[in-house]
């Protein structure tokens, strides 16, 4: 569905993904793994199609992103989510923060009259809205005020905000490294209530454990390079790789 | 505690029914309400543009900003009176002596200190703010918004700073609206700053002070209600 | 150089009553046609503004709303009174941005004329300075009757004198008596202040010090301030050099095409119709008349029309 191409990236001098592919289809997880850095969070930039590749193709359902106009990439970029390390809510409630996708995806005059009103109460936007919020277990706090919350819960709307528009791929930058085990657990619960139905979701992450829980599939990125991609299992057990190996053996230290 | 009823008496005797007084209020805060808001509508777009994108002459126009801050408000009032007189390039509009010359100069008062504030405000909005608009589909106005949004207070405080600036404003005003009331004394371009000038010139204080009273007590009902309409987000 | 007023005022006084007799009919039939009976016949400025422009101290005084309110009833149009003082005034009018002036610095406004920006000049009015000072007069000038003589004493004793300093027409008039008393005036007892005459007053009285001022202005502060008159000016049979005579001009329409100059003409002629002179007449403040008629007279008065010391025999225009 969503696929990098032999795509190349550099910050300056500096060579930050060197030639990837990677693709995620709907209905599956994939978890990008490697030290923490910025190769990782570049790739999943490149993969939300807000930043252009210096070499590659980037394709959404076969559509070339970067070749065609303004607005048919902005049609395709709204298909994707993405959850962050930090939360990043907006200073507002939290049925505001998560309605925000649907909102921005209405025609001017309706959103103008919606937000004269008071949030959520019309044209199924409050349905989708609860029902993201359930996915997350937060429903009882949809009028408090976001900034109250605590980082887990937070973590738990940004979810909620990126999965109530609807996408076909959700991406994820290191959602769990800040929270506690319970609010990674209830994260990594959302994530495969997204994976089932029918969302390709791609999630990085520094935590092996969490990868081996989560994911269909792996792919390992060490010094810009994509060392292994594969089936979660047969990575774990057995990488063809040797710094794949290294590395999930705890050999290399980063 | 006595000079205090005092003046509270005098200021319960004042005429506020009386036409004057009416008028020189209207038209102190017609002129300033609507520079203000027509500022505003320049002056956050511009903060915007200077925060978060990269034209050419970035530089030059913060310094323009910051120096129209410290601008001589007169030397504001005697540009703006020779581009509306007849002998300028506005003169066929026949704008001299008008209220609308001086809103065209308190608009040129105001606008850098609105714009200046408002820029403060929104580049401290997070980075991280802005990216998640983004990451959920918003375009470029979407973002703008959502920054507008998150920088309210301190727009909000912009925009107090140049009203202050827009409705204490005596010398430009004077200059652009020839301090002008009627002959039943409504008031045509008398604000009530130039209405305290001219009863201090005539050596009239206690008029004077007490029109200075009524000014401050605008400027701070003005700031209590744009704090409390911030307290109820309203816009939240 | 002066002014020229008739030396007798109770005889400009008695003809003006007597003018005011004949020439009452003749003039209210006369303003019955310009001003038009009812609405249907509306003269053609009806609805318009006029832009008039004059000194502080003439505006404060609160005549031109009593004059300005019938005219404005009379012809259904607006007066905006723009007062600046006197150089701004007639600066505005060179600019085309007022439509008629009225001051009162007869050398001003003769320049104004010669430059062809004004036309139509009439005398209006008059009413006259006073030097006051502090009631010890330290330079002892009291009751003199030259304040030429006066003036020439505070500079040889260096007592304290308040100027305004800004070019009005009480600040030009002052700097006349100096060059007539063959004095420059300057040294630390000699304080240019730049301000309205309200404030100088408030300023001299504080440094107890001498200044020129307008009748008018001292008439409505003397209650607050403990100046007093130490030399007299003409109505109160004073010297004519501190005599304060009244112009209203019009702004020529061949060199600002923009000016309403029929409206300008209209008001003219009302104030200084028996009904507008009248106006001004009566006028007073603190029980006290401020200004007193002069726009007409049974004997003519050309020197009003032209810049004072013209005649079609000189050479020079």
């Amino acid at each position: 569905m969503l696929r990098a191409d032999s795509v190349s990236l550099a910050y300056g001098d500096e060579t930050v993904v060197d030639d990837l592919t990677l693709s995620v289809d709907s209905g599956e997880v994939v978890a990008v793994i490697g030290p923490s850095g910025v190769g990782k969070t570049t790739l999943l930039r490149l993969l939300s199609l807000s930043l252009e590749p210096d070499s590659g193709r980037v394709t959404f359902d076969d559509t070339d992103v970067w070749a065609v106009d303004e607005d048919e990439r902005l049609a395709l970029r709204r298909r994707v989510g993405m959850v962050f390390q930090e939360a990043s809510l907006f200073d507002a409630s939290v049925a505001r923060n998560v309605e925000y996708g649907l909102r921005i995806r209405r025609q001017w005059r309706e959103r103008f009259r919606e937000q004269l009103r008071s949030v959520v109460r019309l044209n199924g936007t409050a349905d989708a809205v609860e029902d993201a919020l359930e996915v997350v277990g937060m429903t009882e706090k949809i009028d408090q005020d976001a900034r109250s919350l605590s980082g887990g819960e937070a973590q738990r709307v940004s979810f909620a905000r990126a999965l109530a528009y609807d996408p076909d791929v959700l991406l994820l930058d290191e959602p769990t490294s800040d929270l506690d085990p319970r609010n990674t657990a209830v994260i990594e619960s959302a994530i495969e209530t997204a994976r089932n139905s029918g969302i390709g979701v791609v999630v990085a992450t520094h935590d092996m454990n969490q990868a081996e829980r989560i994911a269909d599939r792996v792919a390992v990125l060490l010094d810009s390079d994509l060392t292994e991609v594969g089936p979660a299992k047969a990575v774990f057990e057995s990488p063809e790789d040797e710094r794949t190996r290294k590395f999930i053996s705890g050999e290399l230290v980063y | 505690m006595t000079t205090g009823l005092a003046s509270l008496a005098l200021l319960a005797e004042f005429p506020f029914e009386s036409v004057y007084v009416r008028s020189i209020i209207y038209v102190s805060l017609y002129v300033s309400i609507i520079a203000v808001v027509l500022s505003t509508l320049v002056s956050v777009p511009i903060a915007l543009v200077v925060g978060f994108t990269d034209i050419p002459g970035k530089r030059f126009i913060k310094s323009v900003i910051n120096t129209g801050m410290g601008f001589p408000s007169v030397v504001v009032g005697l540009l703006v009176l020779f581009a509306v007189s007849n002998q300028g390039p506005l003169g066929p509009l026949e704008l001299v002596f008008t209220k609308e010359a001086m809103i065209m100069s308190q608009f040129v008062l105001a606008t850098p200190a609105i714009t200046a504030v408002s820029l403060a405000a929104v580049t401290s909005v997070e980075e991280n703010v802005r990216d998640a608009a983004r990451s959920l589909g918003g375009t470029r106005l979407d973002v703008a918004l959502v920054v507008i949004k998150e920088a309210r207070y301190g727009i909000a405080t912009a925009i107090l700073a140049g009203f202050g600036r827009a409705i204490s404003e005596v010398g430009s005003v004077l200059i652009v609206g020839g301090n002008i009331a009627g002959s039943e004394g409504v008031s045509k371009t008398r604000t009530l700053t130039t209405a305290i000038q001219l009863e201090a010139r005539q050596g009239r204080y206690e008029t004077a002070m007490v029109l200075g009273g009524v000014l401050v007590a605008i400027v701070l009902l003005v700031n209590a209600i744009v704090v409390r309409l911030g307290d109820d987000k309203v816009m939240g | 150089m002066v002014p020229a007023i008739d030396v007798s005022m109770p005889i400009q006084r008695r003809r003006f009553i007597t003018a005011l007799g004949t020439g009452a009919v003749a003039g209210l039939a006369g303003c019955a046609q310009l001003g038009g009976s009812e609405n249907d016949d509306a003269p053609g400025v009806a609805g318009e503004t006029l832009t008039l422009t004059t000194t502080t101290s003439t505006d404060d005084t609160g005549l031109l709303d009593e004059l300005n309110a019938p005219f404005e009833e009379m012809y259904g149009v607006t007066v905006d009174t723009v007062a600046q003082g006197t150089g701004a005034a007639l600066q505005t009018a060179r600019d085309g941005d007022s439509d008629v002036v009225m001051v009162h610095a007869r050398s001003l406004e003769d320049e104004f004329m010669r430059d062809g920006i004004g036309v139509n000049r009439r005398d209006l009015m008059f009413n006259d300075f006073v030097i006051v000072g502090p009631e010890s007069d330290p330079a002892g000038i009291e009751g003199m009757g030259s304040a030429t003589e006066a003036f020439a004493t505070i500079a040889e004793s260096e007592s304290t004198f308040v100027s305004r300093g800004d070019n009005s027409g009480t600040h030009t008039k002052e700097l006349i008596i100096w060059e007539e008393a063959g004095v420059d005036p300057a040294g630390d007892w000699y304080r240019e202040t730049g301000q309205g005459m309200g404030q100088v007053l408030n300023i001299a009285n504080e440094q107890s010090g001498y200044t020129l001022s307008d009748r008018g202005t001292y008439l409505s502060q003397r209650s607050e301030i403990d100046l007093t008159i130490l030399v007299q000016g003409p109505i109160e049979d004073g010297p004519e050099i501190l005599a304060n005579p009244y112009g209203v001009i019009a702004v020529n329409p061949a060199v600002h095409d923009n000016v309403n100059y029929d409206l300008a003409m209209a008001y003219i002629g009302f104030i200084t119709s028996p009904e507008g002179q009248d106006i001004i007449d009566s006028y007073e403040a603190n029980g006290e008349q401020l200004f007193f008629p002069r726009a007409l007279s049974e004997d003519p008065d050309f020197q009003q029309y032209v810049p004072e010391g013209w005649s079609s025999d000189s050479a020079e225009n």
